[in-house]
């Protein structure tokens, strides 16, 4: 595992390269280059950039895997012919989406049906700047970096309403509703699962709670809080059984309904970001994140990057398990969604928080262990 | 409790295995569809290859119909214009009219030979054509390659599906049984001019006029002016065209059974 920080590595780029071309300029222009604000001013822009492409093609890649794994549940194969095993399928799908013309309803409000896709999309992006992938990922300590994901996480509703009510389509709005419907129901019981995870590490910021994990990981003691967050994220990233707002039997598309092209595009990656940000966040609330048990051989986690390379192999796994869901379950009506959120996942979520107390005063529990002593 | 939505569901399955049944079935198929999945790559593998032949099984692990389903396929016609005896029964038989007789080159001026030519563009294999034709001249190949760029590239004449004929691709000769007491060609004597119409154009040659004698004249009545003869049908010869019926121009031949 490295100790340079994403942010370094950028700056030491930006650095770099400056320094070079400043060296061949004369003498005012040179001071100009390498002045130190300029430096760090593109080091930001850079290292966005550097995590804008590297959640693009992941979420590319995600939609891939999803495909690819879909195919094999119904007995096909996915995606084949372009590039190897079908790999750049999606990036020509979105390139032919790019390509595309973006129209707009006559009678849909103008600003809501451009502003809410980007919004969505852009708020999706945000979550990845706070994430941390691998250790000495961020530069400092978030000490509420969990709040801040989860609160970015929870926009979606508004902005999914806001471009389902300005397409003035009875579908579109339809979908909206029951949308936000579902989120507000489930967003609950998410938080008080995450709640039972952060009495038991006794901190909200993500880098604490994944080196919480030394002793055991949260998935085997917290199993309850697991499952209520793995059901409330499927509710929340609206995949079958949950994707009642765009469920095409009924609702055309549902929200996106009058969307195409680019727009389109925004949506589904958007949809792909947050289903991604949801695997990572079970990651590292309930896997360890990029740590590995003291039981697997130390040459599989000492190679460069292998923090990075187990996070993401625990993160494509974890969207399997999302992948398996969708291709097993049929989709639920929305009482019986709003029912099991209310009538089960909150008792079930509480009954997950009072058993984490129960974990932290116990301390130690057979067959896991102690948490460490570093907590609370 | 009195929604009764709520009431049939406390009835059913538990709900963890109301998950837990699907998920367990979709593993499976994920498992099994690792070694390998129904697809068959099209342009890469096709079903014709041998390692297809035996693969698609009903539940009962026989094959579907007689032998390996690919015989059974039914994709573009082979015409065997050798044995044609051009006895129309093909076109009668096709629901969607899209057979029509062009002449080939071989027969006599007189009676110029006639053999099917197909439009694709109608055709929905049904493979009635290939079950009526008597002679098992016409017959389905396993071709499905069908995409051309003009509309008339989609008729196939004779001579083109001789050509198929000739690829000697697995074809399935479809005899279709006699049943037992199907109708014959009658003949209704009194009204017979022993033209020899039916005879000169019966595509299997089974009508033979045989002499009947002339009857004596009576007191009065005149003995009517025609030919003394009378055409007997080979039964089992005939393959119930009805070329004969229709060129009768007494229209004394009808279809009955004397059995
Ligand atoms: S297969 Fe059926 S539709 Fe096609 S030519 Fe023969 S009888 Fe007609
Ligand atoms: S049914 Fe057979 S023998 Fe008769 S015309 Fe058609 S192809 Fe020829
Ligand atoms: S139906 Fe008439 S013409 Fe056709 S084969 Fe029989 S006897 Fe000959």
């Amino acid at each position: 595992m490295s100790s340079a920080t994403l942010y370094s590595v950028s700056y030491f780029l930006v650095n770099y390269v400056l320094t070079h071309i400043g060296s061949v300029l004369p003498a005012p222009l040179n001071a100009w280059i390498t002045n130190g604000d300029l430096v760090t001013g593109l080091a930001v822009l850079v290292f966005g950039a550097i995590l804008l492409g590297a959640s693009m093609i992941n979420t590319i890649v995600l939609i891939w895997w999803e495909r690819k794994l879909l195919g094999r549940f119904m007995d096909r194969r996915g995606a084949m012919h372009v590039g190897y095993a079908g790999l750049l399928q999606n990036f020509a799908d979105g390139f032919k989406l790019f390509r595309k013309n973006t129209f707009r309803p006559r009678e849909a409000d103008w600003l809501g049906f451009f502003s809410g896709p980007t919004a969505y999309l852009v708020t999706s992006f945000v979550i990845f700047g706070i994430l941390p992938i691998s250790s000495g990922w961020n530069s400092g300590v978030l000490p509420l970096s969990l709040l801040l994901a989860l609160a970015i996480f929870s926009f979606a509703p508004l902005f999914i309403f806001v471009s389902a009510w300005s397409s003035n389509n009875k579908y579109s709005l339809m979908g909206g509703m029951r949308s936000a419907a579902q989120m507000i129901a489930y967003e609950v019981p998410l938080l008080l699962a995450v709640v039972a995870v952060v009495i038991v590490s006794g901190s909200f910021d993500l880098t604490t709670i994944v080196y919480e994990q030394q002793n055991y990981w949260f998935w085997g003691p917290l199993f309850l809080a697991l499952v209520v967050f793995v059901a409330g994220m499927l509710a929340e990233m609206e995949r079958i059984p949950f994707d009642l707002p765009e469920a095409e039997a009924e609702l055309v598309e549902g929200w996106n309904t009058e969307y195409g092209g680019m727009l389109f595009a925004f949506f589904m990656l958007a949809d792909y970001l947050r289903a991604l940000v949801g695997s990572i966040l079970v990651v590292l609330l309930f896997l360890g994140g990029w740590t590995m048990p003291t039981w697997v051989p130390s040459a599989a986690t000492s190679f460069p990057l292998a923090g990075i390379f187990w996070f993401m192999v625990k993160t494509y796994l974890v969207f399997g398990l999302f992948v398996w869901i969708r291709a097993s379950l049929p989709r639920v009506r929305t009482d019986q969604l709003l029912r099991v959120g209310w009538n089960r996942m909150i008792p079930l979520s509480l009954c997950a928080v009072f058993l984490a107390a129960a974990l932290v005063l116990a301390k130690c529990v057979w067959p896991f262990g102690c948490l460490p002593s570093m907590g609370v | 409790m009195s929604d009764p939505v709520t009431a049939t569901e406390k009835s059913s399955d538990n709900p963890i295995l109301w998950v837990a049944k699907p998920m367990v079935t979709a593993a499976r198929q994920f498992a099994k569809s690792l070694v390998r999945p129904s697809t068959v790559i099209y342009p890469y593998e096709r079903l014709e290859d041998p390692k297809f032949r035996d693969q698609v099984r009903i539940e009962s692990g026989k094959p579907i119909g007689v032998g390996p389903i690919w015989d059974n396929y039914r994709g573009v016609h082979a015409l065997n214009i050798a044995t044609c005896i051009s006895c129309n029964l093909c076109a009668f038989s096709c629901p969607d009219l899209c057979i029509e007789m062009v002449t080939v080159p071989g027969g006599d001026p007189k009676h110029p030979k006639k053999c099917p030519q197909i439009d694709y563009g109608k055709c929905s294999y049904c493979g009635f054509c290939s079950d009526a034709c008597p002679e098992g001249c016409l017959t389905m190949t396993t071709r499905y390659e069908l995409s051309v760029t003009k509309r008339s590239e989609m008729v196939y004449s004779p001579q083109k599906m001789f050509g198929i004929y000739e690829q000697k691709l697995p074809m399935h000769p479809i005899r279709v049984e006699r049943p037992a007491n199907e109708d014959q060609i009658l003949l209704e004597p009194p009204l017979c001019i022993g033209c020899n119409a039916c005879a000169r154009d019966c595509p299997t040659q089974c009508i033979t006029m045989l002499d009947i004698p002339k009857p004596e004249a009576k007191a009065g009545e005149k003995v009517p002016k025609r030919i003394w003869k009378e055409p007997v049908v080979n039964d089992s010869d005939c393959v119930r065209c009805g070329t004969c019926i229709n060129v009768c121009p007494k229209e004394c031949l009808f279809w009955g059974n004397r059995k």
